[in-house]
């Protein structure tokens, strides 16, 4: 398997699908950034970040998931290389190889947005101490929906020539999974879409936040966590990675 | 062990419809066998099949004396060679690093990639991106690839398509020197005649997916001496479709 994920790094020589994902990553930060300004904002920030990271997260690390799954699975459609794939190796060792290093790429920009995000509330001056235990958590409940999101994506590629499908399917399910964050009133909503997660995994509340005076009067607290939507995640994603494993491995070439 | 592929009752329906139908398939070791048909007749879903790119609906494989089945698969294959329908490689990647991959996804030694360079001669050409190479190029770059592992046999579907006169022939000696060379086995595909004559020394026709004729090609040449080897074929292929 190392060989095989050390190939896929070979093949991307010249495609630069990491700096791709850096650029992707760094318009997420670039809008995130500059909202942060307001004396309340920085009073609050680092729940404020808890708060509203979810609803960026499930619009951009959906999109990047669909950049990602495509720069790298097209290489192969382009150039007919499948067929001579699933002749040297056996076709679940392709598809995991491909979905490990895709994962790694997601995972590390992940880490690296995360690690900004905090980097900059020091910076910006953000009151008290950072809430590590909450961020820790907010990582994991980030990083499963995206990597739930990452094997559905990384299946469609895998399997359709035309990235179009890849591309289209992954662009209505992260609008409708952004969609669906407002609604809170309707929960099932957010736990029947994969994109929905982001939303469903939240566990952080505004409360007194008015139009007159914004956050002047408000706060956030950390309301329970879904351990519900995190186990149903989790049977998602494995059965997400079983049924897309098997597809790719009945496909005729 | 005097064949190393062998059919039997090789079938594949694609919604209902035969696309190769009860083919009995065999070729002996250490020669070129030219599997000719017109276009659509079923040639490259049998190659496939061999290869088991895809399912067979009907049938058994057995290649080096050992039954294809999803155990045995990688390690079948592990001696075959393949160049099917077009050339795969990665366009943005220079010959030598498309080789690169394969060596290192078959295991074989790194020098392996210098000798099969050589042998297409591609080796003053190695460090060119495959998106910048001719066809002909782009050909025996596939085909470079299928020879990396030096396999005992080697499956090749229209090796020569598209390619200009000079570039069939040198394809043809190329292909021509290899059971001799390297002891290796040769199946080539074709839907020209010409092209299996001057290449081949057994032979199966196959047309609407059956097998017509399988046999030495000098054979198919006794068959009636007052026809041209074109009227033979036809005659066995329906004369559906031209030469």
């Amino acid at each position: 398997m190392i060989k095989l994920i050390k190939c896929e790094f070979m093949k991307t020589r010249r495609r630069y699908v990491f700096l791709t994902a850096l650029t992707v990553t760094a318009a997420m930060l670039a809008w995130i950034y500059p909202r942060h300004q307001s004396a309340d904002l920085i009073r609050l920030g680092w729940m404020a970040n808890l708060y509203e990271l979810p609803l960026i997260n499930s619009i951009f690390m959906p999109l990047l998931s669909i950049i990602v799954s495509s720069r790298l699975c097209d290489i192969e459609h382009k150039g007919v290389m499948l067929k001579q794939l699933a002749v040297t190796k056996k076709r679940s060792q392709i598809y995991d190889a491909k979905l490990i290093y895709g994962l790694i790429i997601m995972i590390f920009c992940l880490i690296l947005s995360w690690g900004m995000t905090i980097t900059f509330g020091y910076i910006a001056g953000f009151e008290g101490e950072v809430p590590i235990r909450l961020y820790l958590l907010y990582f994991l409940f980030t990083a499963t929906p995206t990597i739930a999101v990452y094997i559905l994506q990384h299946t469609l590629s895998l399997c359709f020539k035309n990235q179009g499908v890849t591309f289209f399917s992954g662009t209505i399910g992260t609008f409708l999974g952004a969609l669906s964050l407002f609604f809170p009133q309707l929960p099932w909503l957010r736990r029947i879409l994969v994109w929905g997660y982001y939303g469903a995994l939240s566990f952080v509340g505004l409360f007194g936040w008015t139009k007159e005076n914004r956050y002047k009067q408000a706060h956030f607290e950390v309301m329970g966590i879904d351990r519900n939507s995190f186990i149903i995640l989790l049977f998602i994603c494995i059965a997400m990675y079983i049924i897309g494993r098997e597809i790719f491995k009945r496909k005729e070439l | 062990m005097n064949e190393i592929v062998k059919t039997a009752g090789l079938t594949k329906l694609y919604k209902g419809v035969a696309a190769v139908s009860d083919l009995n398939m065999s070729v002996r070791k250490g020669r070129i066998y030219g599997f000719l048909g017109p276009n659509g007749a079923g040639k490259t879903t049998t190659l496939k099949m061999l290869l088991s790119l895809i399912r067979p609906t009907n049938g058994e494989i057995e290649i080096m004396g050992r039954r294809m089945e999803a155990k045995s698969r990688i390690e079948i294959l592990r001696n075959i060679g393949s160049l099917i329908e077009s050339p795969s490689f990665y366009g943005h990647l220079t010959g030598a690093e498309n080789l690169r991959i394969l060596q290192t996804l078959l295991d074989v030694p790194k020098m392996n990639i210098d000798k099969v360079l050589k042998i297409v001669r591609l080796d003053n050409q190695r460090s060119k991106k495959a998106s910048a190479y001719s066809l002909g190029m782009k050909q025996r770059l596939g085909l470079a690839g299928a020879l990396l592992a030096f396999p005992k046999l080697l499956i090749l579907d229209e090796p020569t398509n598209g390619l200009d006169p000079a570039g069939i022939q040198e394809m043809r000696e190329l292909i021509k020197s290899l059971p001799t060379q390297f002891g290796m086995t040769v199946i080539v595909s074709s839907h020209l005649l010409s092209e299996i004559d001057q290449m081949a020394e057994d032979i199966g026709i196959i047309a609407k997916g059956k097998m017509m004729y399988q046999g030495k090609l000098e054979d198919l040449h006794n068959i009636d001496r007052n026809k041209s080897l074109e009227e033979i074929f036809l005659d066995l292929t329906g004369r559906e479709q031209s030469l």
